[in-house]
């Protein structure tokens, strides 16, 4: 269970302060919602430790994991864009998920493009795939590391439909069989409502549940 | 209080900044010190110091002539290399791009061979009853060596500007009709109006601590720099006390210059976009535009033909029998390497500090201060610090030589080292930063993946323009050059010096070989170099 327990966090100088309680179980993808600037993007840098909180805790299974710095924590990003190094090849930019121990030619990274349904692709520079292709490829990077929380800042923004589907597919199909924690941040109702178990919209820095049903399929 | 640590990414590489910036604040804080304490304990036994209101307006009047014909003449040149479309106009651009580390010592040179006594000028005007002498000796010769070359360094930064114009405005100013005067106005005035106080600033301080060109073109007293009277202090009187009051007096006016220019915006790397739309002038200012680029252009490959023609005559084969011209080939080499290597390690760890700390502008602003180190220390007065600073130590100038001109010779390029891959390295953690943490990429892991495959261009470039500019380097040198430590500009300046014109031109053409080669192939290896990893 990833708990996000009272937690508070204000910019320096600002005055509007940020509270956060949530929880989410193995297996299960939560949505968020809430216009710009309303806290999505804080609570992402909080749980993935680019912000430290001003009090509370977040915890994996009752372990916290504040004191860990980013790159320590159990956590996968999915950006809308730039996930990919594009001067490096789809391998290689999966291989990133293996550590510091990076190449191209380990055979895991070959499996995990297989899995994501991009065999062949291995040697292609990321600058040359398509956007789908992309966040497959992080996709399968993601894969890869296998970390428990997996957060999804708007990772199907500037994908028409029919690609972007059979990614929903596949990230719903990987929380349940890997049993990650994810978070989607979007503002498409229809996506969250077909992706995420419980939906909370973000309103004067505080999250609030606002839909409770659903299916992760 | 936070609910957490809070985590200081990349401590190693903060540190190391810091380590760089605190290290040469303290040699240049060192400096200072023995300059202030040699100038309090030595009287002047010269005249020189009588001289300094005499010496500074001359400078000042010198530069300041030279920094408006240069800004006149790279805002000219802008204009038309930006109308102007021709087969080789990339080489042109690029030949631009050596101004500002092409030797002075090598316009000089193409200058003399052209205007000097025996030069071509004279050779044709002569016969016709028209001879100019040596014209080119004086004011008037300082202005021009300097033009040429911070012209073209202005205009090469300017193209860029004009390149830059959003295609919107220039669609809307041809939409509008506007005619070639008001499109000038309207559209191209706005985009350099931002630029034109930095690069200004910048060629007058470049114009003001001018050592090489009114060394050897000053024609005497009336004409010095303040550079130019250090260097005659320590070298002709020994009057070190006055040597230090003239450096204290350069390092004031510097510093009274360049902290306003700190804050307006600095000169551009020469890395600039390519306008891909091309809104030509009317034919016949098409005409005017290409014979007015025609006759600069003359203007700045001619001594450069000249210094060519001149040095790779008979002349090559004499010097190339020289033992003494190999021993300074030698010491130019690899100081050249080592200073070169020695900035770039220093830009680096400056730099990749300064990109990890986005939101912090006072340690940002640390972190950049040792760049300015060259525009504020000139090359003359930070030789004289070190040749001072060897003095107190005790250390023979001999030996402590090739070290002082490796440091001083990297802190001259810093700057410009600086500048070419500081953008691109914060750029980068700007933009990939969260990934990289969340990836958990070690600092060798990030730098042998990330960074370096994208930093060759700008780390050849870099690595360019700090060799050549040590190549050409003759302020550093002048005060520790012996007939036994010698660099191919100290051997250079003793040829003219000695009435050896002839060798002098062979080793101007061979720096200037040298030169523009270092600058089209370096880069070039490594962009290839870092392109063969992925």
């Amino acid at each position: 269970m990833l708990t996000i327990d009272r937690l508070e966090f204000s910019y320096p100088g600002a005055t509007t302060a940020f509270h956060f309680d949530l929880t989410i179980a193995a297996g299960e993808i939560v949505g968020l919602t809430g216009p710009s600037g309303s806290g999505k993007s804080t609570l992402f840098d909080l749980i993935a430790g680019f912000l430290t909180p001003n009090s509370g805790t977040i915890s994996l299974d009752d372990r916290s994991i504040l004191p860990l710095p980013p790159e320590r924590r159990p956590v996968s990003i999915l950006f809308q864009t730039d996930n990919l190094f594009e001067h490096l090849s789809a391998g290689t930019n999966v291989a990133l998920g293996l550590g510091n121990a990076i190449r191209a030619d380990d055979p895991r990274v070959a499996d995990a493009l297989d899995a994501m349904e991009l065999p062949g692709l291995a040697s292609r520079r990321a600058a040359n795939l398509s956007g789908g292709q992309k966040q497959r490829v992080a996709l399968a990077r993601t894969l890869l590391r296998n970390r428990p929380i997996l957060l999804l800042d708007e990772p199907f923004n500037g994908l028409d439909d029919a690609t972007a589907q059979p990614i929903r597919r596949d990230i719903a199909r990987l929380v349940v069989e890997r049993g990650w924690h994810a978070i989607l941040v979007s503002h498409q109702a229809e996506e969250i409502a077909t992706m995420c178990a419980r939906v909370y919209a973000i309103e004067n820095g505080k999250a609030r549940l606002v839909t409770e049903a659903g299916s992760n399929h | 209080m936070p609910a957490g640590p809070t985590f200081m990414w990349r401590p190693g590489r903060v540190m190391s900044g810091a380590t760089i910036a605190l290290a040469i604040a303290i040699l240049i804080a060192a400096l200072l010190t023995v300059l202030w304490t040699t100038g309090r304990s030595m009287p002047t036994t010269g005249s020189s110091v009588a001289n300094i209101g005499h010496l500074v307006r001359m400078s000042a009047i010198q530069a300041g002539l030279s920094t408006a014909l240069s800004i006149f003449t790279g805002v000219i040149i802008a204009w038309m290399l930006d109308r102007l479309r021709f087969p080789g106009r990339g080489l042109v651009v690029g030949l631009l791009s050596t101004a500002l580390v092409l030797p002075s010592l090598v316009i000089v040179s193409g200058l003399l061979a052209i205007w000097g006594r025996n030069g071509w000028a004279n050779l044709f005007l002569g016969p016709l009853g028209l001879p100019t002498g040596s014209s080119i000796f004086g004011f008037w010769g300082i202005i021009t060596a300097h033009v040429i070359l911070n012209g073209a360094f202005a205009g090469r930064i300017f193209i860029d500007r004009l390149a830059a114009i959003p295609s919107e405005k220039i669609k809307l100013g041809r939409s509008l009709g506007l005619s070639s005067w008001r499109r000038f106005a309207i559209i191209d005035a706005s985009a350099l109006v931002s630029s034109i106080p930095g690069v200004a600033a910048t060629v007058f301080l470049l114009c003001f601590t001018s050592f090489a060109i009114v060394l050897t073109l000053g024609g005497g007293p009336a004409n010095q720099t303040l550079e130019v009277a250090i260097y005659q202090a320590v070298r002709l009187d020994f009057d070190l006390g006055a040597a230090v009051n003239l450096a204290l007096v350069q390092l004031l006016v510097c510093a009274v210059i360049i902290i306003p220019a700190t804050t307006l915006s600095p000169p551009a790397t020469l890395f600039g976009r390519r306008s891909t739309l091309h809104w030509p002038e009317p034919g016949w200012l098409t005409v005017l535009q290409a014979a007015l680029l025609a006759a600069l252009l003359f203007a700045f490959i001619a001594p450069l033909a000249a210094v060519l023609a001149e040095g790779m005559g008979p002349a090559l084969l004499a010097v190339l029998n020289q033992p003494a011209f190999w021993a300074a080939s030698a010491t130019s080499l690899w100081i050249g390497v080592a200073s070169a290597g020695l900035a770039l390690a220093l830009a680096l760890g400056l730099a990749m500090a300064r990109g990890l700390l986005s939101t912090s502008k006072l340690p940002r602003a640390l972190l950049g201060l040792p760049v300015f180190t060259y525009l504020t220390v000139p090359a003359v007065v930070l030789s004289l610090g070190f040749f001072l600073l060897a003095r107190q130590l005790g250390l023979p100038p001999s030996n402590a030589a090739p070290f002082v001109l490796v440091i001083a010779n990297a802190l001259l390029a810093l700057p410009f080292v600086f500048a070419a891959i500081a953008p691109p390295l914060e750029a980068l953690s700007a933009r990939h930063e969260k990934l990289i943490r969340s990836l958990g990429l070690s600092s060798f892991a990030q730098w042998r993946h990330i960074e370096w495959p994208l930093m060759g261009r700008p780390i050849g470039y870099a690595l360019a323009v700090a060799f050549v500019f040590s190549l050409g380097d003759l302020g550093v040198i002048s005060l520790f050059g012996t007939s036994e430590f010698s660099t191919l500009p100290w051997l250079m300046y003793r040829a003219f010096g000695a009435y050896r014109t002839n060798d002098a031109e062979a080793i101007a053409a061979i720096l200037l070989v040298l030169s523009v080669s270092t600058f089209i192939l370096i880069p070039k290896l490594f962009d290839w170099l870092t392109h063969a990893h992925d």
